[in-house]
């Protein structure tokens, strides 16, 4: 779906001219979901607005559907291939009218009215928010904000979604609506997902995990892989999901726990063996 | 004696108009000098309207808060008094930066103070301390430093003000996970050092589970729960009812607990649930 080539970009105010991205070879597969983690300033944000032509590499070369994002001609093919919901809902609403704020983009995508009306309705159900399709934005919580932000671009008939931080400023419920959003996207519509994101409980959800470190890809792989390695985590500022941190400090004094555990689900069910074994229940 | 005190809080924004929203609804709440009271809530509860009234930026539609036992709106000066007795520090605060160095935007607090010039420097000193940012970095604009710098550059403007109370409003939104610990720190450290009540608004149940002394949820403006941490995180379901959470490792032992496995459920760190894991394995005499 989307391919990078050897990309590089830098900052052009950058003093030191040192690389935002550097040297990433990547793809992204159609269909999956693949979350990206990394500290603040190892480029993940900048990565992900490479997927969608927002910016354009310095070196190197990014393909959407074999499409050039340096060919300025098919800029906006590949933006309506990939679509991006950003960290403030606040500041993607463009419309006074929920349903009006979906239709924007297939407005200007020259859709024929009656189909844009379709799309609208289909889109504001896929994320759940199609009671609200008469209600002004601005009274919507976070997290129904971001999901309405989401109907615009399933409305444009987008084949991936880049999610950069989209969770970071809404409250527990909001998140978890964003991501049932985004897990529903992903496994009923086929939609390519890629989440950015500081949460690994976020990220263990995923069928795929990259850590970005230094502009570099440090890490890639599945998320019990890439959450296996706890000394590697904490070199590149991330930490455990907090069901597995409880499972790796028990394995430390002597619990033979599995490997696996990323989830409280999956943590709560190797105590119940491990208990069983002792003999206690 | 409490430090600060609320007595039947309640503010009505477009109060006298057909818009009348009760953002918070006869609060009462009494805060003891040096703990660390964590607020939780959904975005809308009125955890932010309430905040506000702790240095007197909003004033009560009806009640009192009382710092020291002293009605904040007595008067001009009393007023005045509570804005640097009570610190607040907003969410995102980094977009209030705007001096031309991180030293002048730190001093910025303790100036309108009017402290002699020594003071207002060894506050900045002390406070760039707590917040971990070095002199080369006081010397920078603000625009020049990174996210997580920025934001406890903001937070030291604050501290600079060495309010007896300091009260923040999601400290860590947004940051990586190294970024929030270090705040976090930053935080329990400042308390221990001064003696400080804090006050700390947070989406994270594991955050509150770890340094709160005590836990106030809010909903629809009403103060629905207030107690220890265990106290509140004991009501699972309630909590969840209202589009919050508990921390994650209690959600292991409710879930082991469901199994028919005989564990304590009042576990809200990993600490504790390392300890009552061991407990339940070891009572056999094997691990």
């Amino acid at each position: 779906m989307i391919q990078l080539k050897n990309v590089s970009y830098t900052y052009e105010n950058d003093e030191q001219n040192s690389p935002a991205v550097c040297d990433v070879t990547m793809d992204v597969r159609r269909g999956e979901f693949l979350a990206v983690l990394g500290h603040n300033g190892s480029g993940k944000s900048t990565l992900a607005k490479l997927f969608n032509a927002i910016l354009i590499p310095t070196k190197g070369q990014v393909l959407v559907d074999g499409m050039d994002t340096a060919d300025e001609d098919k800029v906006w093919e590949i933006r309506r291939k990939v679509g991006m919901v950003f960290q403030n809902p606040d500041n993607q609403i463009v419309a006074t009218i929920v349903e009006d704020d979906v239709a924007f983009g297939p407005e200007n995508l020259g859709v024929p009215p009656k189909e844009i009306r379709a799309r609208v309705d289909e889109a504001l159900k896929a994320v759940g928010m199609y009671a609200y399709r008469h209600q002004e934005p601005h009274k919507l919580s976070g997290g129904q904000k971001q999901r309405v932000a989401v109907a615009g671009i399933i409305a444009m008939r987008t084949d991936c979604i880049v999610f950069d931080e989209s969770t970071a400023m809404i409250d527990p419920q909001g998140r978890r609506e964003v991501m049932d959003t985004i897990l529903r996207l992903n496994r009923e519509l086929g939609i390519t997902v890629v989440l950015i994101t500081h949460f690994m409980e976020e990220a263990v959800q995923a069928d795929r995990v990259i850590v970005m470190d230094s502009g570099r890809i440090a890490a890639a792989g599945k998320p019990e892989t890439v959450f296996a390695d706890e000394a590697f985590l904490e070199r590149t500022g991330l930490e455990l999901p907090p069901a597995a941190k409880l499972a790796s400090m028990l394995r430390k004094s002597g619990v033979d726990l599995p490997k696996n555990i990323l989830t409280p689900e999956s943590c709560a069910q190797a105590l119940l063996a491990a208990a069983q074994k002792a003999g206690v229940v | 004696m409490a430090v600060l005190e609320l007595r039947n809080l309640t503010h009505c924004y477009g109060e006298k108009t057909a818009n009348r929203v009760v953002a918070v609804n006869h609060v009462s709440l009494r805060i003891e000098p040096g703990e660390l009271l964590g607020v939780i809530g959904h975005t809308g509860s009125g955890k932010s309207t309430l905040i506000q009234h702790f240095n007197g930026l909003l004033k009560p539609t009806a009640g009192e808060v009382l710092l020291d036992g002293e009605n904040i709106h007595k008067d001009k000066q009393t007023l005045r008094a509570s804005r640097f007795r009570v610190g607040l520090c907003f969410q995102y605060p980094e977009y209030q930066l705007f001096e031309e160095t991180v030293r002048r935007d730190i001093a910025f607090g303790p100036t309108n103070m009017n402290l002699p010039p020594e003071e207002i420097e060894g506050r900045v000193v002390r406070a760039a301390q707590f917040v971990g940012l070095s002199d080369e970095l006081l010397e920078k604009s603000p625009f020049d430093l990174s996210g997580g710098e920025k934001r406890r550059a903001a937070i030291a403007g604050v501290m600079a003000m060495e309010p007896e109370i300091l009260v923040l409003d999601e400290p860590t939104a947004g940051l990586d996970p190294r970024g929030r610990e270090k705040i976090l720190q930053m935080i329990a450290d400042y308390r221990r050092q001064t003696g400080s009540t804090v006050i700390l608004v947070s989406h994270s149940m594991e955050d509150i589970a770890r340094l709160a002394t005590r836990a106030l949820v809010m909903r629809h403006g009403e103060a629905v729960l207030c107690g220890t941490v265990d106290e509140v995180f004991s009501h699972g379901e309630e909590l969840f009812s209202m589009g919050l959470d508990v921390p994650a490792v209690t959600k292991v032992f409710l879930a082991l607990k469901q199994k028919g496995v005989p564990v304590r459920t009042d576990i809200y760190t990993n600490e504790q649930g390392q300890a009552e894991i061991l407990r339940l394995l070891r009572r056999e005499g094997r691990a």
